[in-house]
């Protein structure tokens, strides 16, 4: 027992030294955002949004992430990493705003706007593809409600694209940022060209002359075959 | 200087039908491609389901059958459904296939393998504009499944094109 313990000892001194090793490898391999691989997402121009027969004020109220992405920033973990320069929330409010300014539908504050709109991303940045491609994905959900009778509705929208892979790493940059800019486009452009949205703006107005409802009710309108629920 | 002009005016004759037949693939105003169906039995994920579904418009991007491909669900001017189509479908069958199989016999054997139903609809009536295109696809079976969702797309598209 006496002579095992020396050896026991350097044994474990060893590993430990190894496992430290192990530690500092994995602790370089993770990525660092520095101005050389953050990429900057915007809309190049606003999305056109539909025609609304009663055109309403939007107000975008609040957005959270919901994609449960504890990095949301890392677009890409290998080759350095690719960070966003901003959060996804701030990205997206920032693109709606954009679009619903553009055509005019943006209120100036919350107290003049018809209907209050709050946004859930489920998902902001590359989804796994076919590994020839850099499949980019946008997906949130927005509930709008009428302030006033404070009834809601559910709006689902989604934007993807696909982009081609790079082997330099400059055009890895260049091409995700294309990547990602055309998925937000796009889920913009579903959210506010979606069928989903007339139908809920329409449910929601259509008691803005009437009295109040007494118990408020939620909606919800989906895209994928336009199925609309009443929840109480 | 004279025969380079010559040249080029030739040039130019025989390059327009070219120009031409590429504004005339553009069959309709819009497209919408929507998320395939699965058949009772077929084990997909939904991962694959958006991956098909992004693939198909970008192979519809790319046929320039229409002046713009539209996301599922985005709305359509009244005047502009009859000369709009929607792409719909169903997942048939899938076959995960067998790496055993495809290492030790080759030849195919073993391969994963998937077959899908489209339909081209006219958006106004829901009208078939084309015969239902029928897609089996087959890859190896240690293919990522997302190689088969492309090439099927590319499929698809393909099919849409003759059979208008």
């Amino acid at each position: 027992m006496h002579t095992s313990s020396p050896r026991t000892a350097a044994l474990s001194s060893f590993v430990s030294i190894l496992l430290l090793g192990f530690c500092s490898c994995l602790t370089a391999d993770e990525p660092k955002p520095t101005p050389a691989n953050t990429i900057s997402l915007q809309l190049s121009e606003p999305v056109p949004a539909q025609k609304f027969l009663n055109p309403p004020k939007f107000w975008i109220s609040d957005v959270t992430d919901r994609s449960g992405n504890p990095q949301p920033m890392l677009v890409l973990k290998g080759r350095g990493g690719i960070f966003l320069d901003r959060q996804p929330t701030v990205i997206l409010r920032e693109a709606v705003e954009q679009s619903l300014k553009a055509a005019g539908l943006l209120a100036t504050d919350a107290n003049t706007a018809d209907l209050t709109v709050r946004l859930y991303i489920f998902h902001f940045g590359l989804a796994e593809g076919s590994q020839l491609d850099f499949f980019g994905k946008v997906e949130f959900s927005a509930m709008v409600k009428n302030p006033k009778s404070g009834e809601s509705a559910e709006v689902k929208a989604a934007g993807t694209s696909i982009a081609k892979r790079a082997v330099l790493k400059n055009n890895i940059q260049k091409n995700v940022q294309e990547d990602m800019q055309e998925s937000l486009k796009d889920a913009v452009r579903n959210f506010l060209r979606g069928q989903a949205l007339k139908d809920a703006v329409a449910a929601l107005r259509k008691g803005d002359d009437v009295t109040p409802a007494a118990t408020p009710q939620a909606y919800r309108f989906s895209s994928r075959g336009l199925k609309k629920e009443v929840v109480r | 200087m004279r025969i380079s002009s010559w040249f080029l005016l030739l040039a130019m004759v025989a390059l327009a039908p070219c120009v031409a037949a590429k504004d005339k693939n553009e069959q309709f105003k819009t497209v919408e491609a929507k998320h395939f169906t699965q058949a009772e039995g077929v084990e997909l994920t939904p991962a694959f389901s958006d991956y098909f579904y992004a693939e198909l418009r970008e192979e519809l991007k790319k046929a320039k059958l229409a002046h713009e491909v539209i996301g599922e669900g985005e709305a359509v001017d009244d005047a502009d459904a009859p000369d709009s189509a929607i792409i719909v479908g169903t997942i048939t069958e899938y076959k995960k296939g067998n790496v055993a199989k495809a290492v030790l016999i080759g030849f195919t054997a073993g391969w994963q393998s998937l077959k899908m139903d489209a339909d081209v609809q006219r958006r106004s009536d829901q009208h078939n504009l084309c015969t239902t295109i029928h897609v089996h696809t087959r890859i190896d079976p240690r293919w990522n499944e997302k190689m088969m969702a492309k090439v099927a797309a590319r499929e698809v598209v393909k099919g849409m094109k003759n059979g208008l």
